[in-house]
């Protein structure tokens, strides 16, 4: 079973990294969006081999069913530029920096930790249920009750913004007639053309 | 299935496999069984729709292919595998490649947590309810990429729409199954089935009730009103008729599927049918107890589980028959529903769709939380959460008192919110003719 997992994990980790690093350097925004969608997937997956049944679904149900909609909404409205160079002329300076910086900060760090992961209680074969959704949701109702209602406030308050920002005045609302209102258009101006003519008709 | 793949490799061969093996393998046969089973759904659901709806429409519908056009289908598909894949040149050509996998691979993802019949289900997950809803929504993805990649501005707008009204309509579709879910206490899909046992009334509210298999949730105000938003929401995320705006062949052609001819184009049509089996599916898993029906759990009782291994394997099968048999009809049955609305009402305009969905149905399904929450407390709780009045009630003398309450709660809200939508709506077609009036300036 070890093995499985670790095949699945370095597959899965390979497809996170590609994904991520695709994003930043493809040229097409909107395919820089699809490379973050598979990367969040990725992401989904990896928490499933954590045994976080409950993080992985809500991973996916709010970064692939909803953000990244909304991301690619965004893109989709507001794109103007497609296709520029996305290496400066400097990138060698950028990629000497972030090198040093790695090698000065974290390559000592990951080095010298000494990475003693406790082992899961319990017997083996019998996981323990990992941040289930019993524990979040009363999680939510005890301890961190105020954080709760907070976000919730925070979320009520952007919904009524993005109301007021859509709302707009019907009446300066521009409009363009569909064809059924535009057959009772014809049908009224023949109306009132035919009682014009009538009432001049009648004044002769 | 593990089970029997361990008992036939370790047992009987004598070979000695590890339990990830055995695992691998025994997923491995359950999702090729699926595979074959996804397209098959689709075949038949075709055919059936299409005599179904040329019954409605005094025709006699495809017959000439074999007994009773049985074969239409497959004459269907031999024709699309025929065609040729046409790629615009103006098209993303990797995009649009790759959308219509993305618009199929999770509905054969859903399929990973749909119970067939008493212990017949592939993963039986803690949260199955919540990944089936999670994993329907990834094919949002998949139609942007389709409407998007083909740089036509009929797929872009119908990619757009369907977007929108899958964004908007999964709200009420998750508040009513939460509803269900406060009343069960479990995001399962197999516990939700097995609460449904009893007859009219759930044996897990009255235990005395006799187990026929017809406790379902229907029968209850809070499932009622749970069913039918749910059902209206599945409508709109299929893009069944009356909510068919993304394809709307008369306005924007075909959608997001314009610019896509040959398998592509089979491929988006595979996904839409079998989304619309497994929205059936769910739908009557949820309310109509799935394959609980009279003798399945009787039969399921004496047949060879964890629970009692001592059981006869005819049991095995006859219950795995009788439950499959309940479930498919049950779906079948929705599956005409769907059919019969297509064949009764027409297209809603987008601005109509979002009002009912936004105006209407959302704060229907609110209102039913709440009554599921006045449910749970009236027939589950007592004197240790806070309400001791109930202790001295018989359990069906505080199923009576729940019903009435919620009754009560669900049919006012339904009043008052239809009548204050209607108001609406008056108000806003009136404000139509004002505008109307204003730009022709004709009295």
């Amino acid at each position: 079973m070890d093995l499985l997992i670790q095949i699945i994990f370095g597959l899965l980790a390979a497809l996170i990294i590609g994904a991520a690093m695709m994003v930043v350097t493809v040229r097409n925004v909107i395919h820089a969006a699809l490379w973050l969608i598979a990367s969040f997937f990725a992401v989904a997956a990896l928490y499933l081999t954590l045994e976080a049944e409950f993080i992985a679904i809500v991973q996916v149900l709010v970064y692939v069913g909803a953000i990244s909609i909304l991301i690619l909404f965004a893109i989709m409205l507001t794109r103007s530029s497609e296709g520029e160079r996305l290496l400066t002329t400097h990138w060698w300076a950028a990629a000497l920096i972030s090198l040093g910086l790695f090698g000065a900060v974290l390559l000592p760090t990951l080095v010298g930790h000494t990475w003693n992961i406790p082992l899961p209680p319990g017997a083996p074969g019998t996981p323990e249920t990992l941040s289930g959704v019993e524990e979040i949701g009363r999680g939510f109702v005890n301890e961190f009750v105020i954080h709760f209602e907070v976000a919730g406030i925070l979320l009520t308050v952007a919904l009524i913004g993005a109301i007021v920002i859509a709302f707009e005045e019907r009446s300066r609302r521009r409009r363009v007639l569909t064809l059924a209102e535009e057959h009772i258009l014809q049908q009224r101006q023949q109306a009132t053309a035919a009682r014009v003519s009538a009432v001049a008709d009648a004044a002769d | 299935m593990q089970d029997v793949v361990n008992q036939v490799i370790n047992t009987s061969f004598g070979w000695g496999w590890p339990s990830w093996a055995i695992a691998l393998i025994g997923y491995l046969i359950v999702a090729a069984l699926l595979f074959g089973i996804a397209p098959f759904q689709m075949l038949f659901l075709t055919l059936y729709e299409r005599r179904a709806i040329a019954r409605m429409q005094d025709r006699i519908g495809p017959n000439r292919v074999g007994p009773e056009g049985a074969f239409q289908p497959l004459a269907d598909g031999v024709k699309i595998f025929t065609k040729e894949d046409i790629v615009p040149a103006a098209a993303d050509q990797w995009v649009h490649f790759i959308a219509p996998c993305v618009v199929v691979a999770p509905t054969m993802f859903m399929f990973a947590v749909l119970p067939w019949g008493p212990g017949m289900v592939p993963v039986d997950m803690n949260l199955g309810l919540l990944f089936f809803f999670a994993i329907s929504s990834v094919s949002a993805v998949g139609l942007m990429m389709a409407g998007w990649a083909s740089s036509n501005k009929f797929a872009l707008v119908g990619a757009m729409r369907a977007v929108a009204q899958m964004v908007s309509y999964e709200i009420p579709a998750v508040l009513s199954l939460l509803a269900i879910v406060l009343v069960t206490g479990s995001l399962s899909i197999v516990e939700l089935i097995n609460y449904q046992g009893g007859l009219f009334i759930s044996t897990r509210d009255v235990a005395s009730v006799p187990d026929w298999g017809l406790g379902w949730f229907i029968f209850s105000p809070v499932g009622f009103l749970a069913f039918i938003a749910f059902f209206i929401a599945a409508l709109a995320e299929g893009e069944r008729t009356p909510f068919d705006i993304p394809e709307a062949d008369s306005e924007i052609i075909a959608g997001y599927m314009t610019e896509y001819s040959g398998m592509k184009f089979g491929l988006f049509y595979l996904a839409q049918y079998v989304l619309n089996f497994l929205l059936c599916a769910i739908t009557s898993i949820i309310f109509f107890g799935g394959w609980q029906g009279p003798g399945v759990g009787w039969l399921y009782a004496q047949a060879i589980t964890h629970a009692n291994p001592q059981g006869g394997w005819v049991f095995n099968v006859l219950a795995g028959v009788l439950g499959v048999f309940y479930f498919l009809l049950k779906t079948y049955g929705f599956f005409f529903v769907m059919v019969w609305i297509r064949g009764a009402y027409a297209r809603l305009r987008i601005d109509q769709l979002m009002d009912f969905g936004w105006k209407f149905l959302i704060p229907l399904t609110l209102v039913n939380i709440f009554s599921a929450a006045i449910w749970v407390g009236l027939t589950k709780w007592g004197a240790a959460e806070g309400l001791a009045f109930v202790e001295g009630w018989s359990p069906l003398m505080r199923w009576a008192v729940a019903f009435a309450v919620t009754l009560i709660v669900n049919l006012g809200a339904y009043l008052f919110l239809a009548r204050i939508f209607a108001q609406s709506q008056d108000e806003r077609t009136r404000q139509d003719d004002e505008v109307l009036e204003q730009l022709t300036n004709v009295a």
